[in-house]
């Protein structure tokens, strides 16, 4: 009732809708950086009405992530990178407004089914969060490092190859176990790690830019008669979501539920989703090629993901994601103490935020509908008007994460190294799942290890997991040995 | 048409990516009416935007505090805005490189962590500063330490943990960090029999307590009181203040050792979240800064906010930073060599 019930809260939601969609829309920009330049303005407002503006400002900013994800392949974050996979390749095949339309279905529908979700596990939340270790995280980390068979194409050895060069990047930053510097050179602006929005600018937009340079034209390439841009597009898009129910309620939850796991990420939340849509589908042969369920898995958990991670967030005042963590910060400031004594004294508060969230997903469907189909015809300008305010986007984007010239550089030398994979049909998306992973990976074992030595491996959270990898790898590769009814598995990206 | 659209569209998102830059500024109020008598042209803040430094990422402690001082600060100096400069990066070193290098002509000062003097002390390459030259503007809270003890360890008390012949798990944040040579100092100072696990960030190491996986962690006690509040633990040692009913560091201390080693932790709470000017800064310009920044920190609307945002005000004055870090500064060969040992590599 906080939000309905009170024109001034809810005026602050929709006021944070579109905010929170225009900084996803911006490559580079994102969710993170919406919160921190927003944070000014919400500093000494009412707290509940500052924090709903947040929170429906946040919740919303992959809705907006998806439009240059699938009109340019140019991902704002690393969750966003996961639809560029499927939706580059609809925008290719003239079928922009159909992939932004399911993206903003998925987006809305994930929303609000990892609200339910939420709601449905408040009650047993404390022991489910407890029951994940650093032993299980470490294998959830592992179980997602499996899925760069899953988005290795036609190649599994080119997949992990660039799949472990991306591990192999994730690793130059301090050590976490032994604080020694690690590949940075002697250079400070490592010492952090590689910055990821960088590396995925790097990895998505570079190439992509350089390739339509190179190759003329516009992002499209059916002609516009048959594209599906307008309104019509739009529409199938959003009945896909439901035409594809199934996938849709699983990745909606599974983001949730990965969300609310401290210690993953939510950039892990839509690769896993991703790669559980390649293994659930009967065709995984039209992975990378444009298929819808491409676009849905990813962005169902894109947002499902952020309620996910408001939870711990409040609960234990530990962040399930990146953005999240910047959002506590933002808590504290407005005078609400996230921490375990909300449990006893703030369920108004998390009630109220639960609802915003929820609402904020529906609005920001509506609100962006309008939207869509003009923005479906960018798709069609020509490349030689596109590549510089893109490249421009890129380069901001590059820099004011850490306001450091030297990603610059970065953004440089691995995009014009992603240029030649992309050139050479080397897979791009196990890069992704190597550097998102790895730290996690890295962090929890040795956390892991340090607690209970190599026993850690026997825990029975970890058994479970292991047991699911196993399970899930196997499953896989039964399916992909089996005869297929058309071409094989190949990734275009 | 296609390309107006295409370019009103472009237009429209240019415009509104540089507004949104404006707006990190655009709720900070002015101060130049409240302080029109102090625009005289003997004031070189008159006009001016005072840029304030942070060496973390926005929303954290040190951003909530500067932010909070910024908007009176600027109101005190007869200035026009305060403009936060979020500089996050290598463990608060390069917001601190930076503020070094900034221009001392007053208009630009920032936080920093006091942190930094262990990483100084050790001779770290990345400093490009020598933090005993900052001019330093006042101190506007101390971080005092504290032990906290989950309910379920199996040591309840410090006489209890002093006398453990178990190895008992302690969480701390990355090596290297200021949370991780704490722990690692205190180990030292009291011969503790703990094993201190690190990589747990933020709060992490206390949801790792709830797990039961370690027994305890050594942090700000701000951080923690929360936890404590809602009866997950309870705190066994204080250094740097003081706690209601919670023995403070020095009643155990038997050593000459123990006692240096605890001294310098206690400078290092005393200099929870200090502010300073680059080197080199005009004394009379200093001297502004020092009696505004005063000011802001005994202004009853300022405490109230603080209040408000439960950020706790200790104020200190320039000086007494500057001691304060001097003293810090200030320690024998066997101390850096335990500070170095402990981030030392294998």
């Amino acid at each position: 009732m906080n939000v309905i019930g009170s024109p001034y809260n809810m005026g602050m939601l929709l006021l944070a809708v579109p905010i929170g969609m225009f900084f996803g829309a911006i490559p580079g920009l994102g969710g993170k950086l919406g919160i921190v330049m927003m944070i000014p303005f919400v500093f000494g407002m009412d707290p509940i009405a500052g924090a709903i503006f947040l929170i429906s400002m946040h919740a919303v900013v992959h809705t907006g992530g998806s439009v240059p994800s699938i009109l340019f392949g140019v991902p704002g974050t690393g969750a966003d990178a996961a639809t560029v996979v499927d939706g580059l390749p609809m925008t290719r095949n003239g079928e922009a407004g159909r992939a932004m339309g399911a993206s903003l279905g998925a987006s809305g529908v994930g929303g609000v089914i990892g609200g339910l979700f939420l709601i449905c596990i408040l009650p047993v939340l404390r022991p489910v969060i407890l029951a994940f270790s650093p032993a299980e995280f470490f294998m959830l980390a592992i179980f997602g490092i499996t899925f760069i068979a899953m988005l290795s194409g036609n190649s599994l050895v080119k997949g992990l190859l660039v799949g472990f060069f991306g591990l192999m990047l994730s690793f130059v930053s301090l050590d976490p176990n032994t604080g020694a510097e690690r590949y940075t050179f002697g250079l400070l602006f490592l010492w952090d790690g590689m910055d990821i929005i960088t590396v995925i600018l790097a990895m998505f937009a570079i190439p992509e830019m350089i390739a339509l340079g190179v190759e003329g034209g516009s992002m499209s390439l059916a002609g516009k008669q048959k594209g599906t841009a307008g309104y019509k597009g739009v529409f199938t898009g959003l009945l896909d979501v439901f035409r594809h129910w199934g996938l849709t309620l699983r990745t909606s939850i599974m983001g949730a539920f990965i969300g609310m796991i401290p210690g993953l990420g939510g950039d892990a939340a839509t690769w896993i989703c991703y790669g559980h849509a390649i293994q659930s589908s009967k065709n995984p042969e039209k992975f990378g090629k444009g298929a819808v369920e491409g676009v849905i898995a990813p962005e169902t958990a894109n947002n499902s993901k952020e309620g996910g991670s408001l939870l711990p967030t409040l609960f234990f005042a530990v962040p399930g994601s990146s953005g999240m963590a910047i959002l506590l910060g933002a808590f504290v400031m407005l005078g609400i103490q996230p921490g375990p004594a909300m449990a006893l004294t703030g369920m108004d508060i998390v009630w109220t935020l639960i609802w915003a969230l929820m609402i904020a997903n529906i609005v920001a469907v509506f609100f962006f509908i309008a939207f869509v189909p003009m923005l479906g015809y960018l798709s069609y300008v020509r490349g030689s008007l596109l590549i510089p305010f893109v490249l421009a986007l890129t380069f901001l984007g590059a820099f004011l994460g850490h306001r450091s010239w030297e990603n610059l550089i970065v953004l440089f030398v691995l995009g014009g190294f992603a240029y030649f994979l992309k050139k050479y049909g080397w897979p791009r998306p196990p890069f992704v799942i190597g550097i998102i992973l790895g730290p996690i990976a890295e962090d929890s074992y040795h956390k892991a290890f340090q607690l209970w030595g190599y026993e850690f491996l026997l825990r029975p959270g970890a058994l479970i997991m292991i047991a699911l990898i196993i399970g899930s790898v196997g499953f896989y590769i039964w399916k992909s040995t089996r005869p297929k009814k058309e071409g094989v598995v190949e990734y275009v990206g | 048409m296609l390309k107006k659209i295409t370019i009103l569209i472009l237009f429209s998102l240019l415009a509104g990516c540089s507004q949104s830059s404006n707006d990190s500024n655009a709720n900070q109020p002015s101060g130049s009416a409240e302080t029109a008598g102090s625009s005289s042209s003997g004031n070189i803040f008159a006009g001016e935007n005072l840029n304030y430094i942070v060496t973390t990422n926005a929303g954290g402690g040190y951003d909530a505090y500067a932010r909070l001082i910024g908007r009176y600060l600027v109101k005190k100096l007869g200035g026009d805005n305060v403009v936060i400069n979020n500089i996050p990066g290598g463990g608060h070193i390069v917001g601190t490189n930076t503020l070094w290098k900034s221009k001392a002509d007053g208009l630009t000062i920032g936080t920093v962590n006091a942190g930094l003097i262990y990483n100084q002390l050790i001779g770290v390459k990345t400093l490009q500063f020598d933090i005993s030259k900052f001019s330093w503007i006042g101190k506007a809270a101390g971080e005092p330490r504290s032990l906290v003890i989950s309910e379920d360890c199996q040591v309840q008390s410090m006489e209890e943990l002093l006398a453990s012949v178990e190895v008992i798990k302690l969480a701390s944040a990355g090596v290297g960090s200021a949370s991780y040579l704490d722990t690692k100092l205190l180990a030292e100072a009291f011969d503790l029999n703990v094993d201190i696990i690190p990589g747990f960030e933020g709060n992490e190491g206390e949801m790792s307590m709830m797990r039961g996986e370690v027994c305890g962690q050594f942090g700000t006690t701000s951080s923690v009181q929360p936890f404590v509040d809602s009866g997950y633990g309870h705190f066994i040692l204080t250094v740097g203040g003081e706690v209601e009913g919670v023995p403070n560091a020095m009643e155990f201390v038997s050593t000459d050792k123990a006692r240096r080693i605890v001294s310098l932790i206690g400078a290092l709470s005393e200099l929870g979240r200090v502010t300073a000017a680059p080197p080199g800064t005009d004394p009379e310009v200093m001297e502004r800064l020092r009696e505004a920044y005063t000011a802001t920190l005994n202004d009853p609307e300022f405490l109230a906010e603080a209040e408000k945002m439960k950020l706790p005000i200790d104020a200190a004055s320039g000086d007494t930073v500057d001691q304060l870090v001097m003293a810090a500064m200030n320690q024998p060969q066997e101390t850096i060599d335990i500070i170095a040992d402990s981030v030392r590599v294998e």
